[in-house]
C-alpha cells in the first residue's frame, strides 16, 4: 500500500492549525461489483481502520467503511503543538497494514 | 395500478434512457448487497443510541450540489467548536443516505486536532443526500445534509 | 397492464426530461471549487513518485539528457517541446518513446508503452516541464509539418459504423454542448489547457491516464478502431491535439472526471 502524508500549508509555527492529507493507493472494492468476465463478485477489500499518532499519543481514530473513494483521501486539521513526529497506521480488512511517518517541523 | 407492475415497466424503459441520470441510478441500486449492507434509519440508531438528532448550523457540510462522477465525490465536514478538553467534537460520521451501507467514515476525533474537519472522497451509487452527524462531547448529535446530484458523463 | 404501465413510464419519462431541462445542469462555481481542490491532493501523486524512481532505476535524468543531446538543466524547456523530431530516432517522437529509446540506449528492458510503468514514468517525465509552456513548434522542420497534416487529417477522417471523427465532437464551434450530462471541452482553452494537463488522474477509473490512451478510449467509446499506440497515426493526432494548446501552462499529473 503507498501512502502519501500532506501537510498544508507547506510552512506553519506553533500554535497553528494545519490539515494533514492522507492519501493510500487501495482498491477500496465494496464487494458488490463483479468481474466481467467470469460474473463473479470479486470480494470486499476496503482500508477500515486509520489512526493518526503524534509523538505516539493518538490525535484521530478512523473507522472506515467502503464507500470511500478508490485511492482515499483521509483529510484531518492539526494544532501544532511543536516539532515531533506524525505517524499514520492504515490497516485494510483483510490485515494488510502499512505505517507512515512525516516530521512535523514548524518554522519560527 | 399496482406500485410493483409500474416499477417494472419503468425498469425496462430506463434500461434504455440512459442519458438520465436519475432513472439511470435507480436501475443501479439494485444491485447485490454488499458485505456491509446497513439502512440510513439502523446506522443513525447505531450512531445516537436512539438520541434525537438536531439539525445545525454548527455543522457546515460541503459537497457538491451536481457531481461529475459517482466514483470521486469530494466532502468536507467542519463543524463550530472551541474543541477543548470541556467542550469539542467527539466524532463525526459521514453517511450516504441510499448507499448499500450508508456508512461511510467514523472520525473520533481529540482536542489535539483544535478544528473539528474532516475532508474525504465518496463513491455515490446515485443521486442522495450526504448526511454529517457530530458527536458533541455533552452528548448531543448535531447534523447537517447536502443533496448530491450524481451524472453520467460524455464519452467514457 | 403491461402496455399501461409502459406507456406511464413513459410519460412519466417525458415528464422527468421536462424537469431535468429546467433543473440546473452545470456546476455552481462552489462545486467547481471542490473539484479544483483534488489537484491539491491527487492520488495520482502517488504513481508519479513512483514513476520517478523508476525511472532513475531504468535510466536517470542525466543519461535521459545525454540520449536527447541536451544539457539536463535544459530538460524541463526540451520536455515542455514534445511531440518532436528526435535525430536519433529519425521521426517525429513522444516522450513515452524516448523513455523506451533511454532504456534501450542503457542497455534496460525496454517497457512497453502500455504498461503501468509507462504511464508512470512518462508522467513523471512529463511533470519536470511542470511550470513551462506547451512549446510544441509544428512548423520546425519537413516531419514536424508531415506530422501536423496527418494529425489533422486523423482528427477529421471519418470512421466507424457511425461515421464519427474526433471533429464531431470535438470541432470549436460545439464547445459547451452536452454528451450526456457533460459539457464538450474546448481543447485549445487556457482553462483545460487540455494537451499539458495530461497524463492526468481519471476519477472515473480511478487510475493515471496518458494522452494517447485517453484517446484511444475516445475512440472506443465512439465505436471506433483504436489506433495503436506508438503508430504514426496516433502520434500524429497528440501533434495536432497538443498544438491546439500551445503557450498554455504544463501541469501534470492533473484531475479529469
Amino acid at each position: 500500500m503507498k501512502t502519501l502524508i500532506k501537510i498544508k500549508p507547506k510552512d506553519y509555527k506553533a500554535g497553528d492549525i494545519v490539515k494533514i492529507d492522507f492519501m493510500a493507493m487501495h482498491p477500496m472494492e465494496t464487494g458488490m461489483r463483479k468481474n466481467k468476465d467470469t460474473g463473479a463478485l470479486i470480494p470486499a477489500e476496503y482500508i477500515d481502520e486509520v489512526k493518526f499518532l503524534f509523538n505516539d499519543t493518538l490525535i484521530t481514530k478512523m473507522v472506515i467503511w467502503e464507500s470511500l473513494s478508490v485511492n482515499p483521501l483521509m483529510s484531518i486539521s492539526f494544532k501544532v503543538p511543536g516539532a515531533g513526529a506524525l505517524k499514520v497506521i492504515a490497516k485494510d480488512n483483510k490485515g494488510q497494514s502499512v505505517e507512515s511517518t512525516t516530521q512535523i517541523t514548524p518554522k519560527g | 395500478m399496482e406500485r410493483r407492475s409500474f416499477l417494472k415497466g419503468f425498469g425496462a424503459v430506463a434500461a434504455c434512457a440512459i442519458a438520465l441520470p436519475h432513472v439511470a441510478s435507480a436501475a443501479e441500486e439494485k444491485k447485490s448487497a454488499g458485505p456491509n449492507e446497513m439502512n440510513y434509519e439502523t446506522a443513525v440508531a447505531a450512531i445516537t443510541g436512539g438520541k434525537a438528532l438536531v439539525a445545525s448550523d454548527k455543522v457546515k457540510m460541503e459537497a457538491p450540489e451536481i457531481a461529475e462522477n459517482g466514483a470521486v465525490v469530494p466532502v468536507k465536514v467542519t463543524v463550530e467548536s472551541p474543541m477543548t478538553s470541556k467542550d469539542h467534537v467527539k466524532a463525526i460520521h459521514v453517511l450516504a443516505s441510499k448507499n448499500g451501507n450508508v456508512r461511510c467514515a467514523n472520525i473520533y476525533l481529540t482536542p489535539a486536532n483544535g478544528e473539528a474537519f474532516f475532508g474525504t472522497r465518496v463513491k455515490l451509487g446515485g443521486t442522495q443526500d450526504v448526511v454529517a452527524i457530530a458527536e458533541m462531547s455533552d452528548g448531543t448529535f448535531l447534523t447537517a445534509k447536502q443533496n448530491v446530484k450524481v451524472t453520467i458523463g460524455g464519452c467514457g | 397492464m403491461r402496455t399501461l404501465s409502459i406507456t406511464a413510464a413513459l410519460v412519466c419519462l417525458a415528464f422527468l426530461a421536462t424537469a431535468n431541462a429546467e433543473e440546473k445542469l452545470s456546476m455552481s462555481e462552489a462545486d467547481k471549487k471542490m473539484y479544483a481542490e483534488l489537484l491539491e491532493s491527487n492520488p495520482a501523486e502517488m504513481e508519479v513518485a513512483e514513476g520517478e524512481q523508476l525511472f532513475g532505476e531504468l535510466i536517470g535524468s542525466a543519461n535521459y539528457a545525454k540520449m536527447l543531446g541536451v544539457k539536463e538543466k535544459d530538460l524541463p524547456k526540451y520536455i515542455a517541446g514534445f511531440p518532436r523530431y528526435v535525430e536519433s530516432a529519425k521521426k517525429v517522437v513522444t516522450l513515452a518513446q524516448t523513455i523506451q529509446m533511454a532504456a534501450a540506449a542503457n542497455e534496460k528492458p525496454v517497457p512497453k508503452l502500455e504498461s503501468k510503468e509507462m504511464v508512470k514514468m512518462s508522467a513523471y517525465v512529463k511533470s519536470i516541464a511542470n511550470g513551462q509552456k506547451t512549446s510544441i513548434d509544428v512548423k520546425a522542420n519537413k516531419h514536424m509539418q508531415e506530422m501536423m497534416k496527418l494529425g489533422q487529417e486523423v482528427f477529421e477522417e471519418r470512421r466507424g459504423g457511425r461515421g464519427l471523427s474526433c471533429n464531431n465532437c470535438h470541432s470549436s464551434d460545439i464547445v459547451g454542448q452536452r454528451l450526456r450530462m457533460q459539457p464538450l471541452p474546448d481543447l485549445g482553452a487556457k482553462e483545460t489547457a487540455a494537451a499539458g494537463t495530461w497524463p492526468a488522474y481519471r476519477m472515473t477509473q480511478s487510475q493515471m491516464v496518458t494522452l494517447d490512451k485517453r484517446m484511444q478510449q475516445c475512440m472506443k467509446n465512439a465505436l471506433l478502431a483504436e489506433i495503436p499506440l506508438g503508430s504514426k497515426e496516433i502520434v500524429a493526432l497528440e501533434v495536432y491535439v497538443t498544438n491546439k494548446t500551445k503557450g498554455n501552462n504544463i501541469s501534470v499529473p492533473s484531475v479529469k472526471r
